[in-house]
């Protein structure tokens, strides 16, 4: 139907070859692409990045103009135009097609997400900008102008409205952001793919553009059957919020989730801190008893490889140096480069008083000599028996050897409400080492109470000795006051003493949080 | 409850292996279990076949001389040693078959971790065991007494917790004693054996000595109790009502486990004591806990071979005794060296099995040693497989010792329990015991050292399968050790029938026994007993 109208410009036998209907039909599917792009881009920086209203309008605004860009930047191209057309296509493939895993898997490694977000965003849209011009380039011999511009915007808004409509509805639910973005690079690939198979001016370079086609296409579909490993799809679904970062260790599955209110941080599926209220809980592990060592040079960190500890502990001037020992080299290294998590830590882990030591804090303590005026512990629950014995009295004894004369320590002891046997053995353990204990509580909206076990060498600690930092936002020295009582529901309950021959502790987790897992 | 133990500890064991011992081609593993890597071990055949015909043996070209030459460097062996340099006399010189001392106490080490090859725990010992204690307090096991008078054991030595676990059709519970899916008769009889444990464990004969104890010299003469000695524990167990196929399951398995043999091949009294002697007291473990270490028992054959002094010959085969004027003259060979050697001794300490002793005193008079065959020795099958994960069951997670109900082996402990590195999915080294009791034990250890390992990794892989289906592809590797003599078991009569009393009694002040036949049972405690009996014989006659 279409063809009666046309003017014929080529000979009759190649006609038939290379209906414009067949380019018509390109526009439809590279203006899908271009939204997709442009809506995958936006996805990602909002879900990197947080605060969607901002990040969908400030992509958006660049995308569209890099795609001005592009569309300027056409003129330029000259000779044979399906030829240029087809050599973008790839690239488009390429480009947009790679948007989604490469921005996902450089979030750990580059200095600058929200550079690299912007480049890759620009460029798209600009190769983006290009196809559109240049089809209609292409197409300017065969039909009449005002046919042209009405057919190719036409066709170019249903593929929009059709993109718009897929993404939210199918493709991310269904394939996750970074097969989407590979399904859609293939498209483009698949559409220079097949112009270069039906119009016969390409016979001299097919061959070569056909491996590229198939080299890229291959790379694609590599992409897309590793995705899970890039980004797990399947846990996205365990989490409430979209998962945007997952790693696994030899040591635990490192996950963070985002949504516009927060950033998570998940091991083994674990809730490790909110950054709506983890100042809460950081500041209550440090403060009681930094505020009490108003002497403290040096200072141990076992655990804490999110470096928010080590932020509080910078706080005091006095403190000159802080080793941190943390198992995973994975965790640690996320939160020295990503711009995210370094704007949450401020940058905290790669301070120059700060040591930041991968080893396993049971072998490194029993082999470590030196003493520190304050040891911070921040272990994961006890959750499994590899853990429990890091909450064991033997540890403790050894962890009790390092402290200089004076020296105190303070303990994560998991919640006095929900794992009430659990906290408590924590402390009859951390006592039967013969240590002076006091156990503190607070409120962690994500957590619940939760609640942290003092340690150390006699009962001279007191809430007020000395000042805190200024700009804490929950600890003061009321608060200090506050934490030290317990209600008759979290109040003191006997325990075994958890040793590493009974690992009574991980028996009481099991229990304590059975009614919550069941 | 008590479990696997301890594997023995008597020396010359691998002398004892070396006699009997063809050769074993090592031969390739079939296709399906091509990518796992491993050998036999522990075997020594050019020794064995020099033994059948010792004229092929070198003359000796040189001699020594020493006040006490103690032949075998087991438990015994180095129990007596250090027993005589902490009493002054400490001119002796030990003599070992084996690279290493230590005999069944065996260990080895890979790039996963330490493993043992035999013996690999200490219950936590009786505190009238003074000697004990003294030596567990000498390897830092013991690191003080609490304000109640109880020893402190160190938690890196004390076994870690989760300790022990059983496989009953899939499922993992925890500890041994079978507990899932019991009928109330079944419940009762496991209740009504316990309770009888717990009276037993107290029990004391007229002559005012506990009913059970270790070392079991100790035990009292009363009639009531030695007359469970002369019937088999089955018999005695039938008879006293103890019919559920769980209990009758699990005390099979703690005789297969301790004794190498069947609740129908040992005695009744043999039986009660593998339970009813354990009353180890400590301040910060139960008398249930046990010691142990990756390297097993070896930890504590090294550090009593530390403990002592004067010379040790590893690969060294003494094959020839005769006395002479001033004592004793022992012909030796060095395997490694291949140089004979002539040992002057005054007195010599046969730390050796019994049959290995019977064959050295041929041409001495005056031993009441039986005949090599009259003790029962179960020949043992031991794997120590790498692995890179175990698929897990439901259940309780992995334990020091794992074991299935009606298992053919005895299931398999964790090298690494005593690790307090987190876990990082690296390999693993799992220990399985299998004493071979299918047939008597002279015909099961012929057929044990003619099989090849070609056709041992097929059973071993079998049945670690029953374990832990679909494991196949985790194996890394697999060695391979059979213990010929594995250990002594308590047949009916043999711990209170006269005879053993009479075995051990020295020769002429020149010849000395100690070893855990000596016992009837072999664990570390008998053997480590045996040694410091031996030497207080050698020091009283000796008047050191």
């Amino acid at each position: 139907m279409v063809e009666t109208d046309l003017e014929p410009v080529v000979a009759p036998a190649a006609r038939r070859q290379q209906s414009p209907g067949l380019l018509l039909l390109a526009v439809a599917v590279i203006a899908t692409c271009g939204l997709i792009y442009e809506l995958i881009a936006g996805t990602l920086a909002s879900y990197l990045l947080g605060d969607s209203v901002t990040q969908f309008s400030t992509i958006i605004g660049a995308y569209l103009f890099a795609m001005g860009i592009g569309s300027w930047l056409s003129k330029f191209l000259e000779g044979s135009l399906l030829r240029w057309f087809i050599r973008l296509e790839i690239l488009v493939g390429i480009v947009g097609g790679c948007m989604a895993p490469l921005l996902f898997v450089s979030f750990e490694y580059v200095a600058s997400f929200r550079l690299l977000l912007y480049v890759l965003v620009g460029l798209t849209g600009v190769l983006v900008g290009l196809e559109i011009p240049l089809l209609m380039r292409i197409l300017e011999n065969r039909y009449q102008f005002k046919d042209l511009v009405a057919r190719v915007f036409a066709v170019d808004y249903v593929g929009a409205l059709l993109a718009s409509l897929i993404f939210p509805l199918v493709l991310v639910p269904q394939l996750g952001l970074i097969r989407t973005s590979l399904l859609f690079g293939a498209l483009n690939l698949a559409v220079a793919a097949v112009v270069l198979a039906r119009f016969p001016e390409t016979r001299p370079y097919r061959r070569r553009f056909g491996v590229g086609i198939a080299v890229a296409l291959l790379g694609l579909a590599v992409l897309f059957g590793f995705a899970n490993r890039l980004l797990a799809y399947t846990e996205t679904l365990a989490f409430q919020d979209q998962v945007i970062y997952s790693k696994s260790t030899p040591y635990q599955r490192i996950v963070l989730t985002r949504n516009p209110r927060e950033l998570r941080l998940f091991l083994n599926g674990n809730l490790q801190f909110s950054s709506a209220d983890e100042y809460r809980y950081h500041e209550a592990l440090v403060h009681p008893l930094l505020q009490a060592l108003p002497q403290a040079r040096r200072v141990l960190v076992m655990g804490g490889g999110d470096g928010l500890a080590v932020r509080e502990l910078l706080k005091y001037p006095h403190i000159q140096s802080i080793k941190l020992v943390d198992l995973d080299q994975g965790m640690t290294s996320i939160f020295q480069h990503n711009e995210l998590l370094l704007a949450l830590n401020k940058g905290s882990l790669n301070n120059p008083k700060v040591q930041v030591i991968n080893a396993d804090a049971y072998q490194w303590v029993r082999q470590d000599t030196a003493h520190y005026d304050a040891v911070i512990v921040d272990f994961p629950d006890p959750g499994n028996y590899s853990i429990g014995k890091l909450y064991s009295a033997a540890f403790y004894t050894a962890l009790a050897k390092r402290l200089a004369p004076g020296g105190r320590m303070v303990v994560q002891s998991t919640s006095p409400y929900l794992a009430r046997q659990s906290f408590w053995c924590v402390a009859h353990t951390l006592a039967a080492v013969g240590l002076h204990t006091l156990p503190y509580h607070l409120y962690v909206p994500s957590f619940g109470e939760w609640g942290y076990v003092l340690a150390g060498p006699d009962a001279h600690w007191r809430g007020d000795a000395g000042p805190l930092p200024s700009g804490l936002r929950y600890i003061t020295p009321g608060t200090i006051h506050d934490m030290l009582r317990f209600p008759p529901d979290m109040s003191e309950v006997p325990t075994e003493v958890n040793q590493l021959n009974n690992q009574a502790l991980v028996r009481y987790f099991e229990e304590d949080w059975g009614p919550y897992v069941h | 409850m008590p479990n696997r133990r301890t594997f023995l500890a008597q020396g010359g064991a691998a002398l004892t292996g070396a006699l009997l011992l063809p050769a074993l081609p090592g031969c390739a593993p079939t296709n399906s279990l091509a990518h796992i890597k491993g050998r036999m071990q522990g075997q020594d055949a050019t020794t064995g076949h020099l033994l059948r015909d010792p004229s092929r043996i070198p003359a000796p070209t040189e001699t020594f001389e020493t006040e006490v030459l103690i032949i075998g460097g087991g438990v015994a062996g180095l129990s007596a040693r250090r027993w005589l340099h902490r009493h002054g006399l400490t001119n002796t010189l030990l003599m070992e078959l084996a690279a290493e001392t230590g005999g069944n106490a065996a260990a080895g080490r890979n790039a996963a971790s330490a493993y043992p090859w035999g013996a690999h725990y200490l219950p936590v010992p009786d505190v009238r065991n003074v000697e004990l204690l003294e030596f567990l307090q000498e390897t830092g096991t013991l690191t003080g007494y609490a304000p109640d008078g109880l020893p402190i054991y160190s938690d890196y030595h004390l076994c870690h917790d989760p300790d022990e676990r059983l496989s009953i059709d899939g499922h993992w519970q925890d500890g041994l004693v079978p507990s899932l899916n019991l009928s109330a008769d079944e419940q009762a009889q496991f209740a009504r054996f316990f309770k009888l444990i717990e009276i037993l464990k107290t029990a004391k004969g007229h002559d005012g000595r506990d009913a059970f104890c270790i070392p079991l010299d100790h035990a009292s003469a009363d009639a009531e109790y030695r007359q469970l000695d002369q019937i088999s524990f089955a018999d005695y167990l039938t008879r006293e009502g103890f019919t559920a196929a769980p209990l009758r399951w699990y005390l099979d398995y703690a005789c297969r486990d301790d004794y190498g043999a069947l609740a129908t091949q040992v005695s009744a009294w043999a039986g009660l004591h593998y339970f009813a002697s354990r009353k180890g007291r400590a301040h910060n473990a139960t008398g249930g806990d046990v010691l142990t270490w990756p390297e097993g028992n070896h930890f504590l054959t090294e550090h009593l071979r530390r403990w002592g002094g004067g010379a040790i010959q590893n690969h060294t085969l003494a094959y020839d005794l005769r006395e002479t004027a001033s004592g004793v003259e022992v012909l030796t060979y060095n395997v490694a060296t291949r140089q004979g050697t002539r040992v002057r001794a005054r007195r010599v300490l046969l730390a050796t099995p019994q049959h290995v002793a019977h064959r050295l005193l041929a041409g001495i008079p005056g031993h009441a040693l039986p005949p090599p065959d009259a003790l029962h020795h179960a020949p043992w099958l031991i794997a120590n497989l790498t692995v890179e994960g175990l698929p897990q069951g439901p259940g309780r997670p992995l334990s020091w010792d794992n074991v299935r109900y009606g298992s053919a082996s005895l299931g398999y402990i964790n090298a690494s329990q005593q690790s307090v590195r987190q876990e990082s999915g690296a390999p693993k080294v799992i220990t399985l015991y299998w004493p071979l009791t299918d047939e008597a034990p002279g015909p099961a250890r012929r057929r044990a050292y003619q099989t090849p390992y070609a056709e041992w990794l097929p059973r071993v892989v079998a049945e670690l399968e029953t374990y832990h289906p679909g494991v196949t592809p985790y194996l890394k590797n697999a060695d391979l050790w059979v213990w010929g003599h594995g250990m002594v078991a308590p047949t009916p009569g043999l711990v209170w029938g006269g005879a053993r009393q009479a075995a051990m009694q020295p020769v002429r002040d020149r010849i000395y026994f100690a070893h855990t036949d000596f016992s009837g049972i072999s664990i570390f405690e008998e053997g480590f007993y045996q040694g410091i009996r031996a030497a207080r014989e050698m020091l009283e006659t000796a008047g050191v």
